[in-house]
């Protein structure tokens, strides 16, 4: 009961519905785009304290996602609303407390749009053991970025990092229940295990790096690059290593709304595609001193290449 | 300095001799606590004793008269909050003390049900409880009501009041924490563990002073962290919990174990020792970290005084299944081949129940109190699980973009008893044990994603184990390892049991009834519906000569969050939040 680990949001969709009699000031607000439009600002969720994406800067909210969400809000002509959301163990939990239904503790605590969502039609259309669509009540859409993992290390302890075999000599930080941690705990039967450490955040763990805890860190490519870039001395490292046996190096990510709420997803869709189309979410991205990863999705429909 | 010293102690002395006779003057004593079993006018304490046995040497009600048994009052919780209800009340003087969902505590006339204060805490913003909103009660001490909060915090009303006195911080609900079990005071000590399964936390047992919420010491429960006392305001190293960290973990992952100390604790006063069980180990998967990952999914024996360690038993080692090992502990006398030896019993969510000698932990008998376990083959002779093959959940990262090899494992993770409290009759020499009959398919998800990220996950299902009944209340014999009798129940239980000298075994059911049964042979005796599901334990006490039973009841708890395919059997049951009182008719009482 204390762990609530696995992707067990199952009981949840089938447990809502008519079948919890809620009183309707109980509900979450159902706000279709004419009601975005009309009460003047869109509420856009995105992730607490997740530099470069989104955290708060000055007082004030920032970080690429942000940045985004505030450009949409702009194209659509009304203001710019954050919704900060406390991840929760999995994005099935996310998506549920966030977009469709709302945490039982505050159910009426919803966002519009929530950021920062993988696009991938594997998940989007993933089904339960009952055949049921386990994403039915979201529409997942927008892809905006292509993520992927990197390692980044410091030359004073290791020439380079070729491969990740390093890592059963050296010590490197991840971030705790992350898929780095679980990769580099596990792989080639845990033989890099007793040189991963675990941080609570990447952030941690590059503080670990500059103090000579560790000898390179890995998480996403995006935070890695913005860690990198507000060190003054700029004495590491990116790694060219690849990844063997992680299934998937890289991924989409786009947005989320309601699954009701289409004519919303279209008009975020037109201005998401517009600002990838024109530059401005790669000046985005560059403002804050990250690489741009074109997403997979415009690289078939654009025949663009990455950077 | 010499005077200013002297002047230190001599206040010092008098609030110790304030406090003292403010103790005596108004409200639970140290000797109510001790003496709660055995005192029916009052219960002081969670567990209807500190052993935890929830036995009442009460017998006005008999398996003769509990058929005419008859609400006299309910008292609703009231407001837009319900969810689960798994509070134990506690009755002093004639008033009721009783937590409800979301940090909620209310005073009632124990008379009339008439409320005399509530207190609701306030809870943060984002705050992510993991497993629904319940409280399971407070504790009693002098003039206070102490609770410990969603948010990881101690509070104490003043009992006639409900002001509060003071607040605590005991860890950071940011961090995971949250504080869902009942708080016991032993020796003038408050004692709490901790809740939280978020992969980060680790687990700990820590005593503060009931009167001003200061720490007195902590102990953590994972291996290799440093346990302190606090002396005059200073705090001084205890020792290390297991020695030295890394003996069964590998790499840093001590630093994260788990192993969180969710369900509280009992006392035994014989061997002057808390026993504490503790939740699984993180991560989830169990490849990760291979080693026995102590002191996760095991029973602690804890020193009062100081907070050190003195035996553990470890249900599950390398816990790979979420079994988790936090069910009680109770203290009982184990009278076999005429010795009467000090003896320890608990139902294990592996499905396992174990017999310890609470004196030293030794290991006297395990058997099964369900009917099937894939995990394990049985236990070897010093209770430690001989595992079976292939029944450990595979590594996610085996996965190679397909839906992994479909694991079954029985119990499911939710256990063949979860939290809810086992009770134990030294009449019938019996314990009454709360449990579900199902199992649950582990697999690993082909794509996952976790804050942005891809992830490797698993996927689960519980199915119930049998069409027509999951739940089943057995008397189990601690002796021979034999289930007595049995009762099955179509929705898995999730309410506490409570056993009586009337030779009555009492406890609800999620279908909302509450039921008492023949403590000898199991026959039901007794159902009332109460309206919504019971996720409650039952209490009883005596009033104006008269014996009393209350239950709350409020569906909710962890069985409708994860039930997978048992959904099905309680979607249609109703939240409440109500508490229950019954005795006899005044005219059957006056004719007995």
């Amino acid at each position: 009961m204390v762990a609530v680990r696995y992707l067990a949001v199952l009981a949840l969709l089938v447990l809502t519905g008519p079948a919890l009699a809620e009183s309707v000031l109980d509900r979450p607000p159902d706000r279709t785009y004419d009601k975005v439009i009309e009460s003047g600002y869109l509420r856009v969720g995105v992730y607490e304290n997740f530099p470069p994406y989104s955290f708060v800067q000055d007082g004030e909210p920032a970080g690429v996602d942000v940045d985004v969400g505030r450009a949409i809000a702009k194209k659509l002509g009304v203001d710019f609303q954050v919704h900060w959301i406390t991840p929760d163990e999995t994005l099935q939990d996310d998506l549920r407390n966030n977009v469709w239904k709302g945490h039982y503790l505050a159910k009426r605590r919803i966002a519009d749009v929530m950021m920062r969502v993988p696009y991938d039609t594997d998940y989007a259309y993933m089904t339960e053991s009952t055949g049921e669509m386990v994403n039915e009540e979201v529409v997942m859409f927008g892809p905006y970025q292509k993520e992927q993992w990197q390692i980044a290390y410091d030359p004073n302890d290791l020439e380079a990092v070729q491969t990740v075999a390093v890592f059963q000599y050296n010590p490197i930080g991840v971030e705790i229940d992350s898929l780095p941690d679980f990769y580099l705990s596990s792989a080639f039967r845990g033989r890099m295990r007793n040189q991963t450490h675990h941080y609570h955040s990447i952030g941690e763990a590059f503080d670990a790096m500059v103090a000579n805890e560790v000898s390179a860190i890995m998480g996403m490519r995006a935070e890695v690059d913005y860690l990198l870039a507000t060190d003054p001395d700029h004495r590491f490292k990116l790694a060219e290593n690849g990844f063997p046996g992680i299934a998937k190096q890289q991924w989409d990510v786009g947005m989320a709304v309601k699954s009701s709420h289409r004519q919303l997803k279209y008009a975020i869709e037109a201005a998401a595609d517009k600002m990838v189309r024109d530059g401005e979410m790669k000046a985005i991205y560059e403002h804050y001193g990250l690489r741009y990863g074109l997403p997979a999705y415009y690289e078939e429909v654009l025949g663009q290449a990455e950077e | 300095m010499y005077a200013t010293r002297f002047g230190k102690q001599f206040a010092a002395s008098a609030l110790a001799l304030a406090v003292s006779w403010s103790v005596q003057a108004a409200g639970v004593t140290d000797d109510d606590l001790l003496n709660d079993q055995d005192t029916v006018d009052d219960v002081v304490t969670y567990g209807m004793g500190l052993q935890g046995q929830r036995y009442s040497p009460m017998n006005d009600l008999s398996t003769e008269n509990v058929k005419q048994l008859q609400p006299v009052w309910a008292f609703s919780f009231g407001g837009e909050k319900q969810r689960g209800q798994e509070s134990q009340p506690l009755v002093k003087d004639g008033v009721m003390y009783v937590s409800a969902s979301y940090s909620r505590v209310y005073a009632i006339d124990a008379k009339t049900g008439e409320e005399i204060w509530q207190y609701d805490a306030r809870l943060p913003d984002g705050i992510m409880p993991c497993c629904d909103v319940v409280n399971r009660g407070v504790a009693l001490y002098g003039d206070k009501v102490i609770f410990g909060t969603l948010d990881a915090k101690l509070v104490a009303l003043n009992k006639d009041t409900g002001k509060v006195v003071w607040i605590k911080k005991v860890a950071d609900y940011q961090a995971g924490y949250s504080i869902t079990a009942a708080p016991i005071i032993v020796k003038g000590k408050l004692i709490t563990g901790v809740s939280g399964g978020e992969f980060g936390i680790v687990g700990k047992v820590e005593a503060y002073d009931p009167n001003t919420g200061e720490i007195l010491w902590t102990r953590p429960t994972v291996e290799g962290h440093m346990g302190y006392v606090y002396k005059d305001g200073k705090k001084i190293e205890n020792g290390i919990s297991g020695g030295a960290p890394g003996k069964t973990w590998p790499g840093d992952m001590w630093k994260n174990g788990g192993a969180a100390t969710w369900l509280g604790g009992t006392y035994d006063p014989e061997t002057d020792s808390l026993f504490f069980g503790t939740g699984n180990p993180a991560p989830w998967n169990s490849h990760l970290r291979p080693g026995d990952n102590l002191f996760s999914s095991s029973r602690l024996a804890i020193d009062p005084d100081d907070g050190s360690i003195k035996w553990h038993f470890q249900t599950t080692p390398h816990d790979g299944w979420d079994y988790d090992g936090v069910n009680e502990l109770v203290s009982f006398d184990l009278k076999e081949n005429g010795k009467t030896i000090k003896a320890a019993a608990t139902a294990d969510r592996n499905g396992f129940m174990y017999v310890l000698n609470r004196e030293n932990g030794d290991f006297i008998r395990g058997f099964p109190f369900v009917d099937k376990i894939t995990w394990a083959k049985g236990l070897d002779e010093n209770g430690r699980p001989i595992y079976t093959d292939n029944g450990r959940p595979g590594d996610p990262a085996d996965m190679k973009g397909e839906k992994g090899k479909v694991v079954v494992a029985q119990p499911a993770f939710l256990g063949g008893k979860n939290w809810m409290p086992i009770a134990y009759n030294p009449n019938t020499e019996l314990f009454y044990v709360p449990s579900n009959e199902w199992s649950m398919d582990i697999w690993n998800e082909p794509v996952s994603y976790k804050k942005g990220a891809a992830y490797l996950g698993a996927g689960f299902t519980i199915k119930p184990a049998h069409d027509n009944y999951i739940g089943v209340l057995r008397a189990m014999d601690p002796k021979t390892g034999k289930e007595v009798w049995r009762y099955e129940n179509t929705a898995p239980l999730w309410g506490g049991v409570m056993t009586t000298a009337g030779n009555l075994v009492f406890t609800g059911t999620p279908e909302g009834y509450f039921k008492a049964f023949d403590a000898k042979t199991g026959k039901e005796l007794y159902k009332f519906n109460t309206g919504t599901g019971i996720v409650g334990t039952p209490i009883t006490w005596k009033m104006g000569g008269e014996q009393y039973v209350s239950i709350t009841t409020g569906w909710g708890g962890a069985v409708p969050l994860w039930g997978g395919e048992v959904a099905k059997v309680v979607k249609d049951f109703n939240q409440g939040g109500t508490v229950w009182t019954f005795k006899l008719p005044n005219d059957n009482v006056a004719s007995r």
